[in-house]
């Protein structure tokens, strides 16, 4: 279909007037470049870019979805009402309680497993990869009623299991308690993302030059040293990366949660507020006030990264 | 470090268990509570006392067999268009990107990791509204859209990734051969591309595969609802009866695609993931 | 009828733009426009049942012979859920809305905005001429009928023979929490209520304070701003006791703050069960466990059950009222037709057979006396009693929050103080009715 190449161009961007003079092939090549990325480009756009637009006008509104009539500008009344409330404060220290600590065991575990990956005899290596996709694959609300099945009070058996264990007996009721079900959502979180962490590192580990390793070696540095003077400095670009994705990642925590205790007892995360306050009680107004204050906590913890940490997402992702 | 070959091999048989252990534990226990009895649910051990297929039947050919097979149709149907949109407009963007001189690739790159950190709760009030009003709410569409913004973004990256690696001479001697940068593009450059292409529609599949948050949020009927919105469906013998082996049994069934997949990819999709996301 | 044709417009501008974008994505959009021919198919949006409700549609699209068919589609488990559901398609004014399955305490919530179409006076004439009050309370919006009593749920309280004959309790007399709460403390046994943090905190709340002569919602017509709270008073006061004490003596057992319906069933079946507040399911449950043989056969001649524990001896126990009402939606393209088949649904015969399939009690009184209902359910006089005492839960189109604002302020019951929680609750509830705070 080579007619695409010949399409107008009025509809696309207008490319930067950044060569004076281009010949017919670049000129061609431009286009259809172009051409090829519009789409995408435009889509992913429109599905997030226009609904978040929306979502701040409307959060600028006292608006329930049942009582269309009431409909009331208010400025940022919403915001007001939701940052001086503390159970907004309560849910985003949940939120980066979870984050913070799923996101340090993951690296850890991660880490562990990419080098047992890493070094596994080729025997083995095709099923450690297997068997640790399966979490990465498996859908996260059926790892949530799994590990929430094996911890419940009535249909579980890890309190027979672990009863040994000071601190659990039969009667634990591991989802009666905030810290006890996070325990358990964190667990299932875990499980679920450490497998695409520990992939991301092995990536890295991979690129660490084996020649240093060596080199270190023969110095008669020890594993340890080894570990800590080449092999952790050659990747910090891939474990930045990796901890910048999952926490972020982390950061949006919802289905676990709304499984396993569905916000109660203090466990309440931000995503499960903004889901609560819109979809639930239909307060329009208010939920998109929420979701715009987590969505500028992502671009904050994303802006701090970058900043602060100097993660070059474009560099590390692929790009040139 | 260094031992005899039997004991490197006995510690790696173990250190294997364990890997093994970690990972299919969850899988396994869902799967024994698939067949438990309700009466057998409360017995607090790992192992049904009775094997049944009960919660097998109810699902697949009882009582709640209208709601999970109509779940699976939506799922598998969705999740299937949603992967292919994304894959070809992915594939079109990617190879823009690796290949081509044009303005905006970057802007298009952030765009992707823009969209792929974006939080998902917050748009799907606004695009809930938007749906009710152009009647998309509830429709399969309503889904393979907001999917998309899931899809598409690790799609670009990836494929990018994996096009800087197509040895680009082959479409040079084509374009020599006289054939246009689209024909050159189809005819030396797609089978090579293929693999990569192959590897992230399953990895976008995944991602659609595991949407909870617009499954529950923008469907209400059978006419889109994707399977882990309908899990919150099923329910026991009456109302107040929990309806935990139903739940086990469907996620057992929706776990199956996913470890067929990985049993014959594994080496894809683990070096789909990793070029997509560190590459120096 | 202008109306209905801006409507059909407007549905059909829908479509347009709808099958614009499916276009664009390279999807098949399913039609949602059904055909022109055969007679006019009636959507009923069901909550989960045993699949009673499919059979009566079934049975009720016969009998119409081609006036209608009746089609089902399933609602999630969870009430809050379906309120959720149906809400939002009320609101995007879908017109397959053609009947509901409506948990009472919603109903006002979707009577306020006109999403209900008006039940016609004959109908509500041949529909409720013997509904229990319970029941037909929970069906009415400012006096006026809005939505049709079609089953009636209400919790009776179960005891373990056993134990209250060891407690020298008489259960042919009523009886109230103290006595109950005291038999099972000395006796180490579990008291069955449901503590989760779920609106079954808010039947238990709601039986609670009713029970005690108070009322949680004193003007449940008033706009959001102006409701007042009967909670923080002498009855919520005791309410707060009775939670208080069975959550801080460990009465609920280690499940009490995730204990709903089944699981607090499930107790009662153990060793230590004794007292139990639950929905008749309970019988038709147990029963099968004990045919499965998971339950000892003993356990069915232990089980006694009498009416909903009183809070003050001699007082009128209020025991809470669930069930289902059916609603027509005011977008419904067949409202005529749609009450046609309500009236099916709903007569004696209908919910008699749905009481012994799927045990769930009917509205009407009629249908108790109904053959093999009494030798399903032996308790179908203490039910139907029940039900005539019974109170429904805050009848505010306000109710979410009402309920919400209950759950996170009485649990865990450990927590609960009677000092405190009836004024913070009280407190919390109206804040967030004026959009001062979340919830």
């Amino acid at each position: 279909m080579s007619t695409s190449v010949e399409a107008p161009r009025g509809t696309t961007p207008a490319p930067a007037p950044a060569k004076p003079r281009l010949s017919d092939r670049a000129r061609s090549e431009r286009r259809l470049g172009l051409w090829l990325a519009f789409p995408a480009f435009i889509i992913m756009l429109a599905v997030t870019a226009y609904p978040i637009l929306l979502a701040l006008w409307e959060s600028l509104f006292k608006y329930r979805l049942t009582a269309p009539a009431d409909r009331e500008f208010i400025g940022l009344g919403n915001y007001a009402v939701i940052l001086t409330d503390s159970l907004f404060w309560r849910d985003l220290g949940v939120t980066l309680l979870i984050t913070v600590i799923t996101v340090v065991v993951e690296l850890v575990l991660g880490f562990i497993l990419a080098l047992v990956m890493n070094s596994a005899l080729k025997a083995v290596r095709g099923w450690l990869r297997t068997a640790i996709l399966v979490p990465y694959g498996i859908i996260t609300v059926v790892s949530a009623f799994a590990w929430f099945y094996a911890f419940d009070i009535d249909s579980g058996y890890i309190n027979h299991w672990f009863d040994w264990v000071p601190g659990i007996n039969p009667d634990l009721n591991w989802f009666a308690d905030g810290p006890t079900a996070l325990f358990v959502i964190m667990a299932s979180e875990i499980w679920k993302t450490t497998p695409f962490i520990s992939l991301l590192l092995l990536a890295g580990l991979a690129q660490v030059p084996g020649e240093l390793t060596e080199a270190a070696e023969v110095d008669g540095a020890t594993w340890w040293q080894r570990m800590a003077r080449v092999i952790l400095p050659n990747m910090k670009a891939a474990i930045m990366v990796a901890v910048l994705f999952r926490a972020l990642d982390a950061f949006r925590i919802f289905d676990n949660v709304y499984i396993m205790t569905n916000g109660a007892y203090g466990t309440e995360v931000l995503s499960l507020l903004a889901y609560r306050t819109s979809i639930t009680r239909l307060e329009i107004g208010m939920g998109s006030a929420v979701s715009v204050l987590l969505f500028l906590c992502v671009i904050i913890i994303c802006f701090i990264a970058i900043k602060l940490f100097k993660v070059d997402l474009t560099g590390a992702r692929g790009g040139n | 470090m260094k031992g005899s070959a039997t004991k490197r091999r006995v510690t790696w048989t173990i250190i294997s268990i364990l890997v093994i252990l970690y990972a299919l534990f969850p899988v396994a226990s869902i799967l024994a509570t698939s067949f438990k009895l309700p009466s057998d649910l409360t017995s607090g051990t790992f192992l049904p006392t009775t094997w049944s297929f009960s919660n097998y039947e109810q699902i697949l050919v009882g009582d709640a067999q209208g709601l999970f097979l109509s779940s699976l149709r939506n799922s598998i149907g969705i999740s299937l268009i949603a992967t292919f949109i994304a894959v070809i407009l992915a594939t079109l963007c990617a190879y823009a990107i690796a290949r081509l001189d044009f303005p905006g690739k970057k802007l298009i790159l952030t765009t992707a990791l823009g969209v792929s950190i974006f939080p998902v709760i917050s748009i799907v009030t606004p695009l809930f509204n938007l749906w009710r009003n152009i009647g998309l709410y509830d429709t399969w569409p309503g889904l393979i859209i907001p999917y998309l913004s899931l899809t598409l973004p690790i799609s670009i990256w990836t494929l990018s990734a994996f096009f800087r690696q197509i040895p680009w001479e082959l479409e040079q001697a084509a374009q020599v051969d006289g054939a246009t940068t689209w024909q050159a593009f189809r005819k030396a450059i797609v089978p090579l591309a293929a693999p990569g292409v192959f590897t992230t529609a399953i990895i976008a599949f995944f991602i659609a595969w595991n949407d909870f948050v617009y499954g529950i949020s923008l469907t209400s009927t059978d006419a889109a609802r994707p399977v882990p919105a309908a899990l919150a469906f099923f329910t026991g013998a009456s109302q107040f009866e929990e309806p935990t082996g139903a739940i086990s049994a469907a996620a057992i069934i929706v776990t199956i695609p996913v470890v067929v997949l990985v049993l014959a990819f594994q080496r894809q999709i683990v070096s789909g993931l990793t070029q997509g996301a560190v590459k120096g | 009828m202008p109306t209905d044709a801006r409507h059909y417009a407007r549905s059909r501008v829908r479509s347009y733009a709808a099958a614009g974008f499916a276009l664009a994505v390279g999807a098949t959009l399913l039609s949602g426009c059904s055909s022109s021919e055969g007679p006019p198919t009636l959507t009923w949006y069901i909550n989960p049942d045993a699949g009673g409700q499919a059979n009566i549609a079934e049975t009720c699209s016969e009998e119409s012979g081609g006036a209608y068919t009746i089609e089902t589609s399933l609602l999630p488990n969870d009430a809050a859920a379906q309120r959720e559901q149906l809400a939002r398609r009320l609101a995007a004014g879908d017109d397959t809305m053609d009947i509901m399955s409506l948990d009472p305490p919603f109903v006002p919530e979707f009577a306020e905005p006109g999403y209900l179409a008006p039940v016609p006076d004959d109908v509500a004439e041949r529909t409720t001429q013997d509904v229990v009050e319970g029941a037909l309370a929970g069906a009415r919006w400012k006096d006026k009928l809005v939505a049709v009593p079609f089953w009636a749920n209400t919790q009776i309280l179960w005891y373990r023979k056993s134990v209250a004959e060891a407690a020298g309790l008489d259960m042919t007399q009523p009886v109230t929490w103290d006595q109950i709460i005291e038999a099972a403390a000395a006796q180490d046994k579990f008291i069955g209520v449901q503590g989760a943090r779920a609106e079954s905190m808010t039947v238990w709340v709601n039986a609670l304070i009713e029970s005690a002569g108070g009322t949680i919602v004193e003007n449940p017509d008033a706009p959001a701003d102006e409701i007042k709270l009967g909670i923080d008073s002498e009855a919520g006061t005791q309410a707060a006791e009775i939670v208080s004490t069975i959550g801080k003596e460990g009465l609920g057992g280690p499940g009490l703050p995730t204990q709903t319906e089944n699981t607090s069933m499930i107790q009662f079946q153990g060793d230590q069960g004794s007292f139990m507040v639950n929905y008749p399911f309970v019988w038709p449950a147990t029963n099968e466990a004990v045919t499965a043989g998971t339950l000892p056969a003993e356990l069915i001649d232990d089980i006694g059950w009498t009416l909903y524990p009183q809070v003050n001896e001699g007082e009128d126990t209020a025991p809470p009222l669930g069930g289902i009402d059916l609603g027509v939606g005011s977008n419904s393209k067949y409202p005529d037709l749609a009450y046609q088949a309500i009236e099916c649904i709903v007569s004696p015969e209908n919910q008699a057979q749905y009481f012994t399939s799927n045990g769930n009690p009917p509205a009407s009184a009629a249908a108790y006396d109904a053959p093999g209902v009494s030798d399903t359910f032996p308790m179908a006089e203490t039910i139907r009693e029940s039900l005539e005492l019974s109170k429904p839960r805050p009848q505010t189109p306000y109710y979410n929050e009402v309920s919400t604002g209950i759950q996170q302020t009485w649990t865990p019951p450990s927590a609960v103080d009677p000092a405190t929680t009836p004024a913070t609750s009280a407190e919390f509830i109206l804040a967030v009715l004026k959009g001062e705070k979340l919830l």
